[in-house]
Order: structure tokens, then sequence, then C-alpha cells
């Protein structure tokens, strides 16, 4: 078994009168992808956002390498190795892609950059680095907002890259993207898995889950229904005809 | 009895703020756009109605001419400043700035053609007279309460009643579900800013008649504007003028313990106050970051 | 003639830092306050009670005056920390209408509506020296600083909060500390300025450090250009020349000469975010800040 990198258990958060998320416990071992699926509505976006301390949580506790995060900022958890990526990106629209990609590697908030010049040279390769394997270093000097769908989702990915984390949280990150462009997302999953990176990852399309995952969760109504390997999750008739929104209890 | 002269001094404050933060909320909730020259639609109203007075026009025609011009000065701000800023990049700054170069400009044309310092018309209607011992109450008190009440009602009526109103108010709960449904949101901006700056002429007209104007009062009215309109809760009109209200009486009220100049203060001291630590307003969803 | 040269370039190289440290917060960090006057003003009250109780030593005065407009610019973090957008500018217009009372009214400090006079010339090793130098050394020094830290690590911090503010923290930025920092440094600056200003005219009331100053200083930073290193000074030098521009047309009566500026400079804030928002100096083609 490998190492469990972040573990959370009974993680539960309610909105109003609505249980978004109602007990989920979740382990990412290193070097796997984690796929959490399930239909809109399950909770897969608030469990990140507990997780990273974005939401209070109710009740329930998440480690990060056995340290707890409960309560921790989300610059603090970030900074314990989390990287995350959103649904609508939230890329820094103004600033160039070289710039979105340093400011990924720059953590301190100060008006100097820890660790003088030898930190800085690391930094500045692990931006290089970051925008060769998102094939954005042709495009290093233009800015977000001028980017292309595609390319925009890539700046995402290449910002979690750059961070150095070895937990990823990525919301959605191959929506959208064409055959090609998939290809090469799976490539950087997989480069980053051999390094033993763990990946959780949101995706609605059951064929590129199924295509980028070693593992799957099962979420519905804030709870996991389901977990395991996705040739098993994928062909419960069951947890299928929930995903496809036919619940036997409510067509009656 | 000082007590009750104060509160009755800060109703009337009340009922000029209540109208002016009203005629704000309503142009931000339905068009978004933060009318920091809503102040300047005021003094343009009040001058107005000041010119026509000494011209010797009868009052309501001098009412009219100020409620036109502040309907007249609210439409060409949207149509000339903020829908071409919006047309292109239209960050929020973008149009504040903008807005409070207009009223700087007025401002100092409206010092130059009517000089400066204070100006007031002298009426019947602004002598006190003693209602109680040491109670000196104005008609204009009455009368100025009186106009903010039918004006609410009927401002009320029109947003529930009438479908443009009802309009109005989708369109500052949704923009989006407007544009669906077919209302033309561009028509119903403008609208918004007819109306909401229509509501400033009142409240312009009673300021002349009672404590008077200067050329530089706009930068106060914009700013108490603002301050009820967030203390009120953004998006809710009734809590705008409920916090005008509010102000003008804590201003008022403030004077049993603390000096004149210090009374403005006690309003942004409330502005700040709520922002720090309920921005959302008495009303208002919380919508902070 | 020389003398009011020198009067001019001394208020422009404090005009300069004013608009300059408006700018970094401004432009860079999104963060719009319009109380800059405040912390100007702070700076100059301070500055002149170092020379006026203890010594007229320019260094001591500056270095107070940092001090304690630095320290209070926690008044203007705090709004910036809990809320952006108009909720940030109606809080900076409320704190700027706060401290004009105070100013007005804290006699003992501030003398009040009379303000402080006779502020000693300022002297290093018992000479007497003018304040334009001081104030060129200081404007020097804050450009320079501004620049490093625009093109550095914490200008890319503040542009990535600016932009997508989660993001940022998603990425282990201290969104707090970054921008009480960057406030805390601008409020320094404009604290700087008003030991400069106090130096430099000996005399001081509340008329400079009221909203309209602090709107000066933004239209300063506006029509020169946000977010450029050189733009504000552009803008300041503009506006301060403007007056002594005016005087010299012969149809406009003195009295008036003061309401023409103010017309000039409020068509031209209306006009540029109307046609050309990036302000004069600032590239059309890059992005404005947005919030």
């Amino acid at each position: 078994m490998t190492e469990v990198l972040l573990k959370s258990e009974n993680l539960a958060r309610a909105f109003g009168g609505v249980q978004a998320v109602a007990g989920v416990s979740l382990s990412l071992p290193a070097g796997q992808v984690t796929a959490l699926v399930g239909p809109n509505g399950a909770g897969k976006t608030t469990t990140f956002n507990l997780i990273t301390g974005n939401l209070r949580a109710d009740s329930g506790t998440a480690h990060v390498r056995g340290k707890p995060v409960m309560g921790l900022k989300p610059w603090q958890v970030a900074r314990l190795g989390v990287a995350r990526s959103f649904q609508d990106l939230r890329l820094f629209t103004h600033m160039t892609v070289r710039e979105n990609v340093l400011a990924a590697t720059e953590t301190a908030a100060w008006f100097w950059q820890p660790g003088g010049a030898r930190a800085r040279a690391t930094r500045e390769d692990r931006a290089v680095t970051a925008l060769e394997a998102t094939g954005l270093s042709a495009l290093a000097d233009a800015r977000a907002v001028d980017l292309a769908y595609a390319e925009r989702k890539f700046l995402s990915m290449a910002r979690v890259l750059a961070a150095d984390a070895d937990i990823w949280l990525l919301d959605e990150p191959a929506s959208g993207l064409d055959l090609s462009s998939r290809l090469r997302f799976g490539e950087l999953l997989r480069a980053a898995t051999a390094r033993g990176v763990a990946i959780c990852l949101i995706e609605h399309n059951l064929d590129v889950v199924a295509e980028l995952s070693d593992r799957i969760a099962f979420l519905d109504q804030g709870r996991v229904l389901a977990e395991g390997d996705p040739q098993s999750i994928l062909r419960d008739p069951a947890l299928a005809a929930i995903y496809f929104g036919d619940r036997p209890q409510e067509a009656a | 009895m000082l007590f009750l002269q104060l509160l009755l001094n800060g109703l009337q404050v009340g009922a000029i703020y209540a109208l002016t933060a009203a005629g704000f909320a309503l142009i931000f909730g339905a068009t978004k756009i933060f009318h920091v020259a809503h102040g300047t639609a005021f003094t343009i109203a009040g001058y107005v109605f000041l010119f026509a007075w000494r011209a010797g026009w009868p009052g309501w025609a001098g009412a009219a001419a100020a409620v036109l011009a502040a309907m007249a000065f609210g439409v060409a701000m949207e149509r000339y400043v903020y829908r071409p800023i919006q047309r292109h990049e239209g960050s929020f700054f973008t149009v504040f700035v903008a807005a409070f170069g207009v009223g700087i400009v007025v401002q100092n044309v409206i010092g130059m053609i009517a000089g400066r310092g204070f100006a007031t018309v002298d009426t019947p209607l602004s002598f006190s007279a003693e209602i109680l011992p040491d109670v000196f109450v104005a008609p204009m008190l009455w009368i100025s309460l009186a106009t903010a009440a039918v004006l609410f009602i009927a401002l009320t009526v029109f947003l529930t009643r009438h479908p443009a109103g009802v309009g109005l108010r989708a369109l500052s709960q949704n923009p989006d579900l407007v544009r669906t449904y077919g209302l033309s949101s561009n028509g119903l901006s403008v609208l918004a800013f007819a109306i909401g700056s229509a509501l400033a002429a009142p409240a312009a007209i009673v300021t002349v008649m009672t404590t008077g104007l200067n050329e530089a009062i706009g930068h106060q009215v914009m700013l108490i504007s603002i301050a009820a309109t967030i203390v009120g809760g953004i998006g809710s009109l009734r809590g705008a003028a409920l916090a005008g209200m509010m102000l003008g009486i804590a201003e008022s009220l403030a004077l049993q313990f603390v000096d004149t100049q210090w009374a403005e203060a006690v309003s942004f001291l409330v502005l700040f106050g709520f922002i720090i630590f309920r921005p959302s307003g008495i009303f208002g969803v919380v919508q902070t970051r | 003639m020389t003398a009011f040269l020198l009067n001019l370039a001394t208020l422009a190289a404090i005009s300069g830092i004013l608009a300059s440290t408006l700018n970094f917060i401004v432009g860079y960090a999104g963060i719009f306050s319009v109380a800059h006057a405040v912390f100007f003003g702070l700076g100059a009250y301070g500055g002149a009670q170092v020379a006026l109780l203890l010594v007229p030593d320019p260094f001591l005065a500056c270095f107070v005056a940092a001090l304690i407009a630095g320290g209070l610019s926690l008044c203007l973090a705090l709004p910036a920390l809990r809320v952006r957008g108009e909720y940030f500018v109606a809080a900076s217009l409320g704190l700027q209408m706060v401290a004009a009372t105070l100013f007005a009214e804290l006699k003992p400090l501030t003398g009040g509506i009379g303000g402080l006079v006779g502020i000693p010339r300022p002297e290093i090793f018992g000479t007497v020296v003018p304040v334009l130098p001081l104030a060129l050394a200081a404007l020097a020094l804050i450009l320079f600083l501004t620049a490093r830290l625009q093109r550095g690590a914490f200008g890319r911090t503040l542009q990535s909060i600016r932009d997508a503010d989660s993001a940022a923290e998603a990425l282990g930025k201290n969104v707090n500390a970054a921008k009480t920092l960057a406030v805390a440094f601008a409020c320094a600056g404009a604290g700087v300025a008003g030991a400069l200003y106090a130096l430099h005219l000996s005399f001081i009331n509340v008329e400079s450090f009221t909203l309209d100053q602090s709107i000066q200083i933004m239209a300063m930073v506006i029509i020169g250009g946000t977010g450029t290193l050189w733009g504000p000074l552009v803008g300041a030098i503009m506006l301060l020349s403007l007056p002594a521009v005016l005087s010299f047309i012969p149809f406009i009566p003195p009295t008036e000469v003061g309401a023409v500026q103010q017309i000039i400079y409020g068509l031209a804030m209306t006009l540029l975010m109307i046609f050309r928002p990036a302000g004069l100096v600032g590239d059309q083609t890059k992005g404005r800040s947005t919030s």
C-alpha cells in the first residue's frame, strides 16, 4: 500500500438546511489519480473547499501527511503542499503567462522572497519547466486574458505544476478540451504521478475518467457512495442510474 | 425638550437623506453603477429651483423645472458617460472617476455662475413657530415628511404594480433574467436614472427652502447617499431610505453630546463601522469578497 | 521667478511622491483609496511637531512621519482586507471625512483650523537646507523602491491578488499580510511627503488634507496612467503647473483661476475615462486594473 498523502474523515458542511457534504472520507495515495465523480450538487467542489480551508467544516477532519489542516487558512494549507485549480480557472488575467506561473512559485507575501539568488534561480527553473510541460513557452509574454480556451486551462495547470506541491486538487481540469489537448493533459498527470504526486480530480466526462484515473470515489448527496477501481465503479448499473439522473425513488 | 427639538430636526434632515439615498440605491440596484454624480443631480435641481424662484416663477413651476433638470442630468450621465465606459472596459473604478470628474466640473461651473457660498430662498413655510415650550417647528418639516412619505408610497406602488417597475426590480435581482424575457435593459437603465435622479429634486428643494445650499453640497449628498445605501444594505431600497432617515436623526441627536462640526463625522463613523463589522448592511445579504 | 520655479519644483516632487505611492496600491494592488490625503496629513502634522518640539532635523521628521502614517495605515488596511470594490471606496471616503474632522478639531496636536505655524526650516548639522534636494532624493528613493517592488515578487503577489485573490491564496500567498504591507508602504511614503511639505511651507492646516486633496492626488494618478512608473509623476507635474499656466491666460479673472483649474481637471478625468482609460502614459493595449 502506498503512502496516503491526504486523508479526510467525515467532513460535513451544511448551507442553510441543505447538507452539501455529509461525512466525506477520502484518501489520496501518492502516485495515484483519484477521480471524484457524481451528479451536479453532489458536493465535489465543496469537499475541495473544506479541505483547502476556503470553507469551514461543520465537523470532520482532514490531514495532509499526518498534519491536521482543519482551521488553517487556504494559504497555510497551500504551503503544506496542496495545490488546486478552479473550475472557473481564476487566472491572473492582466498578468502575462510567465508572470502567472512565476507568481505560483513565490509563496511568501513579504517585500522580499526568502532564499536569495539560488532560490530565485530554482523558482525560475520551475516556471520554465512548467511552461514547457504545458506547451505554453511560446506564449510566455501573452496576457492570460488574451489566451484561447484550451491555453487558459493549461495555464491553470501550469500554475499547479509550478507550485511544486505533491497533492493536486483539480476541479474539472479536462472539461472542454479536444482530444489532442486531453492526451497532453493525460501525459502531465502521468508525469506527476510518476514523481509520487497524489492527484484528485473532479470530472464529468466518464470517458475521461476511465482514461485518466486509477481510482474513483463516487459522490452523491454529500456522501461517498462507492470507492474503487474505475472498471467496477463505472460498470455498476445502480451508480450509473444515479449519475444519469433517473433516481429510482424519485421516478415514482 | 432639547431632545425633542433635535429629534424633529433630525426627522427633516432624515427625510432629505432618505429621498436621495433611495434614488442612489435604485440606480445602483438596477444598473450596478456606483453613481457618485448623484449629489450633482441634487445640486443642479437645487440651483434650478433657486433661479426659478428668483426669476419670479411660481413654486410649482420651479419644482417641475428642478425635477426635469435632475432627470435630464441623470439620463445624460447614463447616455454619454456610463454607457460608453461600460461598452469598452468599464471597471467600477473607471466609472467612479468619470462621475467624480463630472461632479467637480458642475460644482465649479455653478460656483462661477451663481457665486460661491450659501444661497437660500425665504418663504413663510420655513418660519418656525413654537409648538411646545422651547420646541420650534416650521411647516417645512411636515411638508418634507409628507413629500417623502408620498413619494415612497408612489415608488413602492410603481415598483410592485407597473410592468416597468417590476422590470426594474427584476433587473436588480438578475440582469440576465430581464434580457431573456425581452425587456430592454437599456431602456430600463435609462428609466432607473430618470426616477432615481428625480428623487433627488424634492430633497434639494426642501434644502434650498430651509438650510440653503452651496455649490459644493453635492459632495456631501453623494457621501450620505453612499453611506445610507451601504448601511441599509446594498440592493434594498427600503433599507437605504430607512438608513438615510436614521443617519439624519443620528447626526441631529449627536448634537446633544458633541459640537456641530462633529455631526457629519457621525454618519461616516457609522458607515466605517458597518463596512468593517457588517458589510452586508442592516437588510442586505452577506456578499463580501 | 527662480523662487517661483523652485517652489513649484519642490511641490511637484512632493506631489510626485504622493501620486507614486497612491499608484502603488491603486495600480498594483487594486486598492482604490480616496483617503491618501489623510496619511499625507498625518505625516505633515507628525513631521511639523517633531520640528516644533524637538529638532528641525528633516530625517527625523520624515522618519517619524513615516512611522505614524505607516502605523495608522491599519485604519485603511482593515477595510481593504474585509471588502473590495465600491465598498472599499466608500470606507475610504468615510475614513477621509472622519480624519478631516479630527484634523480640524484636535487643536493640541494639529492646531485646529488655524493649523500649525512657524515650523522651523530644516537643518542638517546646524545648517539650514532647502527642502527641494530632500524632496527630490525622497522622490528618487520612492520611485526606485516602487519600481523594484513592482517588478519583483511582491509586485506579482499584489497583482495576482488584484486579479484573483482566492487563486493567489490557493497558491500559498498570505493575502492579508501582502495587502497590509502594501498599504503600509504607500501610506508611509505619503507620510514622508507630508513631513517635507510641512518643512517646506512652514505652515500647514487641514485645508491641504481634505477629500479635495485626495481627489487631486487620484486625478494625478489617473491622468498620468495607473500601473505605470512615470505616469503619476507626469500627472503630478501637469496638474501642478496648470494654475501657473492659467495665470498667464489674460481673459480668466484671477478669482476664477482656481475654478477653471478644477473644471479642467474634472473634465480631464471624465474624458480620459471615456476615451483613454489607461491614462496618458499607460499602454492602451494592456488591460487596466479591474476589480
